[in-house]
Formats: C-alpha cells, structure tokens, sequence
C-alpha cells in the first residue's frame, strides 16, 4: 500500500547520557536526520551530561517543536544499572566507601530521574521508553547497517550487568543470545592497562592502541602477554572470566590492583611520562590480549549464527588497529560497525529501536555518511567573518577553492578545513578536519607539536578516495564499508610506505579513511587535486582540535582553534582564512592542551 | 565607597555564601552517605556473606567450567515493558 504523502512524519528522539559522551539523534520516518554529541556544543570532552544542546540541534535542523516527536527514548535502563552499583558496594564493603561517597550523590540527583529530566528540560510530556543498553548498542549497528541479516557482536567496558553479548539480525528484528556479566569485562581490562600506563580512562584508549605497534607484537616473545594471560581465563568459545584479585574498578577509582602492578613489574605510570620499551610491551600485550579473545568470540558466533555478515558494536568496536584484522581471521566476509560504536551512539540505536522492533516498521535507511551534526550555510559564516573583522578571501568558484586549497596543502601548509554537517563519532571525516601534505617526512612532528600539542608516538590518519585506496593500501576486498569511517587500520603497500611517512605507522600500517564523491564531493575532488600535483592522492587527516579539546562545531570554534595553533589556513565553505593575516587573535593553546 | 565597589562586594558575598552552602552540603552529605553506608550496606553484606550470598563473580576457578556464556536472549519485549526503567 501506498504511503499517504500528506500523512505527519514519525519523530523519534534517542537520548544517551550520564557516564560518557552524551549524545542525542533524531529519525524522521526511520531516517536518521541529526545526531550530535554534547561535548561539541559544551566543549567539554566527553561531556556526560543532559545532552540539551544535542537534541535542541536535533529539533531546530527539523525545524520542529518537541511537542511534534512522537516518541523519546533512553539508551540504558537507570534502575538495573542501579542494581549493579548497589551490588559492587554489598560484595565489596567495606572497601568501596570512597566510590560510595562519589557516585551515590548523582544517581539521587539525576540518574535516576531520566524521565523528570526529559520532561523538565525537554517539555516532553509523554513517558519516555528505556531500552536495555547492549540492545541499544546492537541496534545502532545493526538496524542502520546495509546487512539485512548479520551476527552482532557487542562489546563495552559496561552496560547495566552486560560487558559483551552476541546475537543475530534479521530484518526489522535483533536477538541478544548469549552474554557476559560485569566484572568480567575486555573493555575493563583494556581502560585498566590505559590507566596502569598514566592515560586517562574511558578517553585515551586509542593512545594505548597506537602505542602497542611499538612494542613487541609477537605473542611469543612479549613477556607482558604471558603475564596478562594469568589474569584471564579465556574459553574456547571465546568467553572468559577475569581474576579479579588483579584489578579494583569494582570497589574503587584506581583500576589496576597492587598485585598487577606487581605482575607489570612497577606501580602504575605517572600522567605524562615519557613512554619506554617496557610500556610500549605492555601495550602491545594488552592489544594481543584483546585481540585473541575477539577472535576466538567471532569465530563461534561465526560457528553458532552461521552469518556471513558481522556487525559490530560497543566501545571495544572502535579498536580499528583489531578491526582490520577480522574478516582474515574470523571466516565472515562483510562486515559493519557504525561511525559511532561507542555510548555515544547508543542514542541512534535506542531511536532506532522503538522505530523498527516497536513500532514494527520495515527498514529502508543506511547510514551512508557522518555528516549528521550542525552545518553553517554560505551567508552564516560569512556573516560571522564579517562581524569579527576577520580578514579573509572568497574563492571564485569550486574550482579555484580545490586547486588553491591543493596548492596550498602541496606547499606543506597546515589546512583547517569546515565544510558539511559536522561528523557524528569520534573521527574528523573531512568536515571537520586538518589537512596537511603526507609526502613531507617533518608533517608528523610538525602536527604533533606545534598544532595538536599531543605525544610523538601518534600516528596520522590517511585519507584516499575509495577507487585509489587499493592502490596504496592492502585492504580487504571490496573495501568494507566501516573504512568510509576510519574505523580500520591497513597495511601500506611496501612500495609506498617511503612515499607517505606521516601517515605510514611504525609497524607499517595506516589508519585510513576511504572517501566516496556521493559522500563529500569537495573533500573527494580536493584529495584529487593534490595527487594531481604530489602524485600521490592521499592527505593527513586529522581531528580539528588541539588535544583534551572536542572536534570543532561551528565556524567561530574553528578560527578560535587555528587562531590558537599552528594552523596556517583555514577554508571555510568558499572563504579562506590566513592566520598570519590576523594577528590581533592569535593566542597559544599549547598550555590548555591535556586530557 | 563606589557603587561599583559596594556591586562587586555583594557579588563577592554571595559567592561566598554560596561556596560556603556547598562546602556544608558537601559535610553533611558525606555524614549521612556514610552512616547509609555503614549501616545499610554495612548490614546487608554482613547478613549475606554469613548465609554465604555473593553479588559478584570475582573468584575465577580456572576449568571449573566450559563455558562463561550465559543465556540472555534478549529482544523484541512488548511496549510497555519499555516505560519501566528495570
């Protein structure tokens, strides 16, 4: 039957919020039509709180009053988790007072009154539904994935008792089979060894992740992996239960125990120390931890669900160096995972849910880009250059902008560039993003030091048009789709590899980002320019932000950032900024960089 | 004394009254959270380690078991199971 065209759309509000990275996402009919996290509205990272600069985005880019959703839902169910706190202080007193004393304060205040929040800042009158927060992860991946059927895979630090489930996808409907409870946790042991090397938990994991290729990644030789393995019985099956003696998330703030310091051979890291060979081993073994259990995990699901397709879901999911590596040795042969796998996410995945399983609804939409957040019209940021007095120059045409914007990236120049709506996840997706030149040997430690003020040992990520990345990358084939996303680490091609020395890893590796023209055709078309003039169609891309900040949101965050780094250039939709031309606002970041 | 001067030494009152608020708010909060504590939580886990009740699994018995998976088939549930936050 025929969709009456003059029938009211269904709105659907996902919220997430009150552990990390609040976020809200709004579908129109299904549609996910914006997605923001707070932390780019607040700019405080990995903000947690009620995300109501998110949803008034949400509402505002529908042009649409909270009177006219439909349904509003909420990413976990606040009293089950509630249960799970309660239940660490009754098997832990009285070891866990100190936690007590932090956290009892803001279940009374606010977690536990979602649906008085809602209504309150919101004005949302209705009742608000709560979905159980691993079905909401699974469902953020599943139900917007190209897959009409797959195994799910989901996998967190924790959710209300849940730190890894799988299940299967079918149609408009997901199955949760099989799962593990808290403590036992991948993701906990991974935020353990962050915190155990003086990274900041639930925000510096990707450090450790970038950190391990430096160590030694043979399981046979690294003495840390052996030592970590006596700390977790892993099954066949890929489930496993950790020695709890080892760590202390479940009493107290500080995660790894004395015992394991003493298995690692010293007390945790100092915040900031410089990292030597011991550290990067150790993370290099939690990394070959990690990934032995994920494997064996897919390779039963693989077995059980009898799935060609996997998606993925979870914080655990964002671990691309691992990602990378699934499809050659777990048997499935495409796979998902959604530009934002982590909390953060969960509120397309709640949204998603009510709109599908509950409401019963086919599905018809893809999440084909990132581009979901606040984007600024041609006449806004000219408007706000205008107002600031900020000197700038207006291209002639698209043409102009690439081949300039080329020119000046080619010339080693550090480019700002903001363009689209901004990206939805973690990752600078070439709308929010700092462009430099890949081929100039110094642009690592110039980006490092001078603009992002963060520690050498990080990598770059490369960004290539999807038709050149077989070129330079030994990715699977056809591409997974998740690479549109930066979510998979590749090899370089040995015959590159010299080519591009700032993006290409220590152990060879790139963590690239394949650009499609439907997705970004400037983005797509300027990657194009500057391999016409290097000869190599590849560009730095990285975040916009100076590091402990959030990715920038508007065009005043922008200016503000470059004005602040080592940003030589800023191309805004059709304006380009020179910060030597703006001498009055420049100001150093590098003291208000940490995490 | 200016009116600026008196304007910012009432606003320095009562930011000063309002830090002092919350420093109270904070001690008394932290008398009655840890009385709560002691005495509820403190009772309970008492009460429940003698009759030999555990909250969590934090011992690991390596091979006492073949598999850590547990059934949870988790999905589809009827709407209004959704309005409860358990």
């Amino acid at each position: 039957m025929a969709k009456d065209s003059t029938a009211k759309p269904v709105y659907i509000l996902g919220i997430s919020c009150y552990y990390h990275d609040a976020s809200a996402a709004l579908l129109k009919d299904g549609v996910v039509v914006a997605a923001a996290e707070e932390e780019r509205f607040t700019r405080k990272k990995h903000d947690t709180s009620f995300p109501l600069h998110a949803a008034r985005y949400c509402l505002e880019s529908q042009g649409i009053a909270i009177t006219d959703v439909s349904y509003v839902g909420f990413y976990e169910k606040p009293f089950l988790k509630m249960e799970r706190v309660l239940s660490q202080h009754l098997e832990m007193f009285p070891r866990s007072l100190k936690t007590f004393l932090s956290a009892v304060p803001s279940w009374i205040s606010e977690k536990l009154r979602v649906p008085k929040a809602i209504r309150r800042k919101l004005g949302h009158k209705k009742g608000v539904l709560f979905v159980e927060h691993h079905l909401a992860h699974a469902a953020s991946a599943f139900l917007v994935s190209p897959f009409s059927e797959a195994a799910i895979v989901t996998v967190d630090g924790v959710g209300e008792w849940t730190t890894t489930t799988y299940g299967v996808g079918r149609g408009n409907d997901l199955t949760l089979l099989k799962e593990i409870v808290f403590p036992h946790s991948i993701g906990l042991i991974y935020s353990t060894i962050t915190a155990y090397l003086g990274f900041s938990v639930n925000n510096s994991e990707y450090k450790v992740m970038g950190l391990a290729p430096y160590g030694n990644m043979n399981p046979d030789t690294n003495e840390y992996y052996h030592k970590l393995r006596r700390v977790v019985d892993i099954k066949e099956d890929g489930s496993y239960r950790l020695d709890m003696s080892y760590f202390t998330y479940h009493y107290a703030d500080r995660m790894p125990s004395g015992k394991l310091c003493a298995l690692l051979g010293g007390p945790a890291t100092k915040k900031g120390a410089e990292m030597a060979k011991r550290h990067q081993d150790i993370a290099a073994a939690v990394q070959l931890l990690t990934e032995e259990i994920l494997t064996k995990i897919l390779i039963h699901v693989r077995k059980e669900t009898k799935q060609e397709n996997i998606v993925l879901a979870g914080g655990v999911a964002l671990n691309s160096v691992y990602n990378g590596k699934i499809l050659r040795k777990t048997g499935f042969r495409r796979i998902w995972i959604q530009p934002n796998a982590s909390d953060g996410g969960t509120s397309i995945g709640v949204a998603s849910y009510i709109h599908h399983m509950l409401l019963g609804n086919k599905r018809g939409y893809v999440m084909r880009d990132a581009y979901l957040g606040p984007s600024f019209t041609t006449t806004e940021i000219k408007g706000f250059l205008d107002k600031r007095g900020i000197k700038y120059s207006e291209f002639k045409n698209e043409k102009e902008m690439i081949e300039n914007t080329a020119k000046l990236i080619y010339g080693n120049a550090v480019v700002g560039w903001l363009q689209l709506g901004m990206e939805w996840g973690p990752r600078a997706l070439g709308a929010r993003s700092i462009l430099a030149n890949p081929c100039n040997p110094e642009a690592k430690e110039l980006l490092n030091t001078k603009v992002k003020h963060r520690e050498k040992f990080r990598p770059f990520a490369p960004a290539v048009c999807e038709d050149d990345a077989l070129t330079y990358f030994d990715c699977d084939e056809p591409i997974p789709e998740p690479t549109d996303f930066m979510l998979m680490v590749y090899p370089v091609r040995k015959k590159w590899q010299k080519a591009i020395p700032s993006v290409t890893h220590v152990d060879g590796s790139g963590r690239l980002q394949t650009v499609r023209r439907e997705q970004n055709p400037r983005y797509y078309d300027l990657i194009k320019a500057f391999g016409k003039l290097s000869g190599v169609p590849i560009l730095i891309n990285t975040s916009f932000n100076i590091r402990g900040e959030p990715i920038v949101c508007t065009p005043h965050d922008a200016y503000k950032c470059m004005m602040g780094t080592g940003i030589d250039y800023l191309v805004m939709d059709r304006f380009l900024v020179c910060r030597e031309d703006n001498p009055k606002d420049m100001w150093d970041s590098e003291k208000y960089a940490e995490d | 004394m200016s009116q600026g001067t008196a304007l910012a030494f009432l606003k320095g009152c009562r930011e000063g009254m309002h830090l002092f608020g919350q420093n109270i708010a904070l001690i008394i909060n932290t008398i009655l959270l840890t009385a709560v504590y002691v005495l509820g939580v403190g009772m309970t886990s008492l009460i429940a380690k003698m009759a030999g009740r555990h909250f969590l699994e934090t011992r690991m018995k390596k091979g006492e078991k073949e598999s850590y998976w547990k059934d949870l088939n988790l999905g589809k549930k009827a709407v209004d199971e959704h309005y409860r936050q358990f």
